[in-house]
């Protein structure tokens, strides 16, 4: 029974995991300088590892890793204020217009995301529709170069381009939710607003989690979002542009694959406590 | 533990090109398609060109779909492109076979030696190459690839300014030189071309540095310093999007290659003429000149088509189609500034970005690093790069 989800859990987990291993602990060609992977542990080489953990937690990476920590939690955030009620509307609204909403929801992300993003490039001009906008309405000064290295424009990005993975499995996880406890808070005198605090909102922790943790994974990775919105501003470089610099563009390889393991440690720990909380939010629903 | 094979061809494959040595030095260690060891067999003259289709490694959108078609169309074959976005992507994808790959359009001279000693590449049978004496006598026998055994250069470019001339002053720019990118009246509206060598170089020449190929740790690493300094008094941005973003108008000053202007003048917007456009290069001439090389891959399935695919854009008039498409100079006699602008491919005011065999002659070329020295490029850029 357990096979499909090891032979998963193999092919797209612990192979690739294997491969960065033997390519961060391996070597580079001497000639080609490309990457030379240890595939057998008794050979790894720790002196890049040691080099990348020096500039993570004393260096110039540093910083990165912060800026990147930082905007995937204000992505994070954003996606909460406006995905949750979206969610929150479309699993109360009416079954029959759901899939619709639904539908809304998910077109526009049939078009790549980099086509997405280059299409923002576009609207974010100075002299594009945004700043339009902005100057007829009187909102703003119509002149404001969004495209300009400032983390604010990579944060809308990031939230732009994550938003329905968010929105879809909390949606899930609101439309599940038994109305019933949510009547009888009404029935005892609760207003809405203190109904959603004490009932809605709990019961949907555990699906507020899974959204969460299912955006902030890959948000921590993410290169594109900065490189198109910011014309390659190193004032909001993130971790996977340093990762692609190393693994694409130089003749250190080692570095690049020692960048993927810090950052994936560091997304683990995420992971746990993810997990751990799911874990007693299952056991207190049992014993309730 | 001692120095293998391999590892010592590593070490000696640079200081053979840059000897002029290159090839015998590395064909010395060792016969055809040995490990590490460089292919040294040509084809066979004479023979009949493969069926297709002919496999090219490009970067993306540098080679005149017009001219591609027109192959196709004379040898009755199709021809398939895949594209690469930096140097070091190439290589590491010829090396590990994920393509499969029967010319490589765009090889850097100062990764060759590692192609040719990586056996990647195989020599070129000049016989196939009918059109090899129309090329500018400077690349007849090139420093990266003495005698053109293995390449023939494709384009050629420097690494200048490109400017708006209606938004910054051309006698500024004259003025101050590399130090106008270093100028806080320009913060937010200047950039700088997101390559290691270019970048570091760039710093190096503005602190009057010559030598862009150094190996020295402070002078690099002053580079990189005053690299950083650009974040926050400038705001720069690092990036390759020169050819558009100065015609457009979103940025004002550019570090880029004398290409993108004159590629540029075709993302003019409308109503905008590209008499605004404006390029500066060193005017003593020591300033980076760079080319890029059309090589055979030594597992090609169509070194024949590949052979005629390289005769095809040496062809003067192909070569002009190519140029007029995508702004990057082909090294082919009679392309010089007073044709191509007689005949509208650039404007007077970009003359000074079509190279002349004087500042081909001048230029500061890119040498292939050690690997010590490399690392130390690497890692500066990617510090000022972190912000």
């Amino acid at each position: 029974m357990a096979a499909p989800g090891t032979l998963w859990l193999v092919a797209l987990f612990v192979v690739p995991s294997y491969a960065i291993l033997a390519v961060a602990f391996g070597d580079i060609d001497p000639i080609l300088r490309t990457a030379a992977p240890h595939w057998n542990p008794v050979s790894w080489d720790f002196t890049a590892m040691r080099g990348v953990l020096d500039r993570v937690f004393f260096g110039d990476l540093r910083h990165v890793f912060v800026r990147t920590g930082l905007f995937a939690l204000a992505s994070l955030a954003g996606c909460c204020l406006i995905g949750y009620p979206v969610a929150y509307y479309v699993a109360r609204s009416a079954r029959r217009s759901r899939g619709a909403l639904l539908a809304l929801l998910v077109l526009p992300f049939w078009i790549s995301y980099l086509m997405r993003m280059l299409a923002w490039v576009n609207l974010l001009q100075t002299d594009g529709y945004v700043n339009r906008v902005l100057g007829w309405t009187h909102l703003g000064s119509g002149s404001r170069n969004w495209l300009d290295g400032d983390w604010p424009t990579v944060v809308f990005g990031l939230i732009y381009g994550y938003i329905p993975f968010f929105i879809l499995p909390l949606y899930a996880a609101l439309e599940r939710l038994d109305g019933r406890l949510i009547e009888a808070s009404r029935d005892l005198g609760a207003s809405k607003i203190w109904t959603f605090i004490r009932v809605t909102l709990p019961l949907s922790i555990p699906g507020l989690m899974a959204a969460s943790v299912i955006i902030v994974l890959p948000m921590c990775g993410d290169y594109y979002t900065n490189t198109y919105l910011t014309g390659g501003s190193p004032r909001t470089e993130m971790v996977g542009n340093q990762i692609e610099f190393f693994l694409r563009g130089s003749s250190q390889p080692q570095t690049g694959a020692a960048l993927v393991i810090i950052l994936m440690i560091f997304l683990m720990v995420l992971m746990a406590y993810y997990l751990v909380t799911i874990a007693r939010s299952q056991r207190e629903g049992a014993r309730a | 533990m001692g120095t293998t094979r391999r590892q010592f061809i590593g070490q000696t494959a640079g200081l053979g090109v840059l000897l002029g040595a290159g090839i015998p030095l590395l064909g010395a260690c060792g016969g055809d398609d040995d490990e590490g060891g460089a292919v040294t067999d040509a084809i066979k003259d004479g023979l009949e060109p493969e069926a297709g289709p002919l496999r090219i490694f490009n970067y993306a959108d540098y080679v005149n779909p017009d001219t591609v078609a027109s192959f196709e169309e004379q040898y009755g074959v199709k021809v398939e492109i895949t594209t690469f976005d930096v140097d070091a992507e190439a290589i590491t994808k010829l090396a590990n076979g994920s393509v499969e790959i029967d010319v490589h359009n765009s090889a850097a001279p100062n990764s060759l030696n590692r192609l040719i000693a990586g056996g990647i590449l195989q020599p070129l049978n000049k016989s196939y190459l009918t059109n090899f004496d129309n090329l500018l006598p400077s690349f007849v026998d090139p420093w990266y690839d003495k005698g053109s055994k293995y390449t023939v250069p494709y384009t050629v470019f420097s690494s200048g300014i490109a400017y708006r001339n209606d938004r910054v002053d051309p006698a500024q720019v004259e003025e101050m030189g590399w130090d106008i990118l270093w100028d806080p009246t320009y913060k937010g509206v200047t950039s700088i071309l997101d390559d290691y060598r270019e970048g570091i170089s760039l710093a190096l020449l503005r602190a009057g540095i010559t030598d862009v190929n150094t190996t020295d740790k402070a002078q690099i690493e002053q580079a990189g310093a005053d690299l950083s300094e650009l974040v926050k008094t400038m705001n720069i941005k690092v990036n390759i999007e020169a050819y558009k973003d100065i015609p457009e108008g979103a940025t004002d000053l550019a570090h880029t290659w004398s290409g993108d202007m004159l590629a540029g003048v075709w993302y003019m917007p409308e109503g905008t003429d590209a008499s605004v456009l404006g390029w500066w290069y060193p005017s003593d001439g020591v300033g980076v000149v760079n080319n890029d090389c059309m090589t055979i891959t030594a597992n090609a399935k169509n070194p024949v088509l590949g052979h005629l695919w390289i005769n095809h854009l040496l062809d003067t008039a192909n070569a002009e189609e190519n140029f007029g498409w995508n702004g990057y100079l082909p090294p082919i006699k009679g392309l010089d500034a007073d044709y191509l602008i007689a005949n509208e491919y650039a404007p007077e005011n970009l003359r000074s970005a079509v190279l002349t065999n004087e500042i081909i002659d001048k230029g500061l070329r890119f040498e292939p690093l050690p690997v010590d020295a490399d690392r130390l490029w690497e890692e500066t850029w990617s510090k000022f790069t972190a912000g």
